[in-house]
């Protein structure tokens, strides 16, 4: 089939991508888990092809009215491009100071330390995932601090994307027992879609 | 066979002298973090040849790297087997280096981003790690000027210029936030309004400019009193505003009589002017009743006015009629 | 006779993944189901003996699944075959009956492993 102007997923795809999510993200939840040493409560990852505008509807496990801190790593592989997202609850921080034994209270400083560190596990554990059951080596650039204690819709519109379309996965990550909550967005360029949609293909294939 | 093993060497020497010509730090360390490997951009920029550095531990060569937080970043590496990244928005630098343009760079140390990755985990076992050092010099000291400008331009939007106490409507927004917290936690907070006596008499005799003396006058002894945690601004013409947090209202008119008293003892010169005056106060303490920012500051305006009424160069605490 | 082997998983994409691991020239009846109520119905009916079974689903999930199977004293042998690998849920599917867990996404060898060490084959 020849390209279409219009990136497109089926259901049969947008199935295979949310299982593919799902395995990853239960990777990336196990390091977390034994980092922290907690049991971290696994969501149903949302797999949508969006406008890049409607960005901030994707992050729906994150109220409106709440200030949070984020940061973004951009990746690579294969030809497939795509940014990271995590975004963090600002209230989150106290809980995850005292897990991760920092010690002491949650200035900004630390919190950014927090912020990083979470970061480093569930971004490139899901990339690792992600990446093993699509046979795609990702490299990560460097991550980029998004903002800290900011509105929501300031830092996701902080950032002037140049894609139109983007598929993205939002897994929403809670931890039994405390009050943290994280937002991980992987945005897929729109025209790794395509890319993308031939490996998933392939592994549809009976 | 002789030949393809010198072929062999050869290009793997070719390789080896692109790592080392790489502008960016490549060292790695063992389990224990002992050195195994230096390149050129870590030898020119610490002054250390390879050999030197060769099997120390990390944290004795150097001693500035924050042995706790590294080793809180790298033991992830090392038992998760997954990467780690940290920003000079974190740390400035891992390693103190001078900044590689002594004579146009204004910053004085080099910033640096880092990359720690797992090595040698054929068996999923991480036995060393990768350590890769950035120069983002430029990068962060853009960043921070960029950052220094943006706040000196929210605190000009913030201040007064006249007397640089906060604006009235900043001060506004400070009061509705010590209101909504003082409504959740519970927590004592006072306000204070007061004003120049006879303020239309100080301009009609000696003039606006020196009304202005007596502004800025006003002011400059309020600095002087305040506590670091006070927040004060200039509400109207010759009318101030005060959050007193943590402060009772018997607590804030003993502030508020010093001040009073320090302001009917204070002299304004002006030109060759010189002249007193005095200011009346209200204080309203923070209450169940008080439903609103709005009714906080009539109840304290109310006392001002109770202030005045006596006689004024006074300081009354507002209370329900 | 052919064993009646049941996959339940929501993704469709899932489910044909595990039919596809499961080892080729045995002989079985498999069905699927999307959640655990379906999954009930169907070891109710017969049609699983032996129950591959996902742990995140809608509806009725592995837990409550598995709960189900041990309170209706159904007579069913349970794999659960997930991406929660957490050491917690191991034990808690354990705990709630399960004979063995395998992590997503299966391999061949594995089930073949795990049907061979359970007597199946």
């Amino acid at each position: 089939m020849t390209q279409t102007a219009n990136v497109s997923i089926t259901e049969d795809q947008r199935d295979c991508y949310q299982e593919i999510s799902n395995v990853a993200m239960g990777q990336a939840a196990d390091l977390l888990a034994r980092l922290l040493g907690v049991k971290v409560i696994l969501p149903i990852p949302v797999v949508n092809l969006i406008e890049v505008n409607e960005l901030r509807m994707a992050l729906s496990g994150i109220e409106n009215s709440e200030t949070v801190s984020g940061v973004c790593q951009g990746f690579i592989g294969n030809g497939i491009s795509g940014e990271a997202l995590l975004i963090f609850n600002d209230t989150s921080f106290n809980d995850i100071s005292d897990l991760l034994k920092y010690g002491g209270v949650a200035d900004k400083s630390l919190e950014l330390e927090l912020l990083m560190d979470v970061a480093n596990i569930l971004i490139g554990a899901c990339l690792r995932g992600v990446g093993e059951q699509l046979d795609v080596g990702f490299s990560q650039g460097h991550p980029v601090v998004l903002g800290q204690h900011v509105n929501l819709n300031d830092l996701v519109a902080a950032n002037n994307y140049r894609w139109t379309k983007t598929l993205a996965i939002e897994i929403n990550y809670k931890i039994e027992g405390y009050n943290i909550n994280c937002d991980l967005l992987l945005l897929f360029a729109e025209d790794a879609i395509e890319v993308l949609n031939r490996k998933v293909n392939y592994l549809l294939e009976d | 066979m002789a030949d393809n093993s010198s072929d062999n060497f050869k290009e793997f020497h070719s390789y080896m002298a692109m790592l080392q010509n790489l502008d960016v730090g490549l060292v790695v360390l063992d389990r224990e973090y002992r050195i195994q490997l230096w390149n050129n951009f870590m030898e020119s920029h610490s002054g250390l040849h390879p050999y030197e550095v060769r099997d120390k531990q990390l944290f004795e060569t150097f001693p500035e790297i924050n042995e706790e937080w590294f080793r809180h970043k790298a033991e992830c590496v090392f038992q998760l087997n997954t990467r780690a990244f940290t920003t000079w928005e974190q740390r400035p630098f891992l390693f103190k280096f001078k900044n590689y343009r002594p004579i146009t760079g204004s910053a004085e140390f080099m910033y640096q981003n880092i990359t720690i990755i797992p090595l040698d985990s054929s068996v999923g076992i991480v036995e060393r790690i990768g350590i890769i050092v950035y120069d983002v010099t430029d990068v962060a000291v853009n960043r921070i000027e960029l950052k220094a400008v943006n706040d000196e331009l929210k605190r000009l939007s913030r201040t007064d210029r006249l007397t640089g106490l906060y604006n009235r409507g900043y001060w506004q927004e400070c009061a509705e936030r010590e209101f909504k917290r003082g409504q959740r936690t519970g927590r004592v907070t006072s306000l204070l309004m007061f004003d120049i006596d006879h303020f239309k008499h100080v301009n009609d005799t000696y003039g606006h400019p020196a009304g202005d003396a007596a502004i800025k006058n006003t002011a400059d002894q309020l600095v002087m009193n305040m506590r670091e945690t006070d927040v004060a601004g200039r509400y109207g013409g010759e009318e101030y505003a005060m959050l007193l947090v943590d402060t009772t209202a018997e607590n804030a008119k003993i502030f508020a009589d010093r001040l009073r008293e320090h302001i009917a003892a204070s002299t304004v010169h002006y030109q060759d002017v010189s002249f007193q005056y005095t200011v009346s106060m209200g204080i309203a303490e923070l209450n169940d009743d008080i439903k609103s920012v709005d009714e906080w500051i009539d109840a304290a305006d109310h006392a001002l006015y109770e202030s005045k009424e006596g006689g004024r160069n006074t300081v009354t605490i507002y209370k329900k009629s | 006779m052919a064993i009646p082997v049941l996959i339940c998983d929501d993704s469709s994409f899932a489910r044909k993944q595990m039919a596809r691991a499961l080892p080729e020239g045995w002989e079985v009846e498999v069905s699927f189901a999307c959640n655990g109520e379906e999954a009930i119905q169907a070891i109710k009916e017969g049609k699983g003996e032996i129950v591959f079974l996902d742990l995140t689903m809608p509806v009725l999930d592995g837990f409550g699944t598995l709960a189900q199977i041990k309170q209706q004293d159904l007579n069913a042998m349970v794999i659960v075959v997930s991406g929660d690998i957490q050491p917690e849920a191991h034990t808690e599917v354990m705990g709630l009956g399960a004979m063995e867990f395998i992590k997503k996404p299966a391999s061949k060898e594995k089930v073949l492993e795990v049907l061979k060490r359970f007597g199946v084959i």
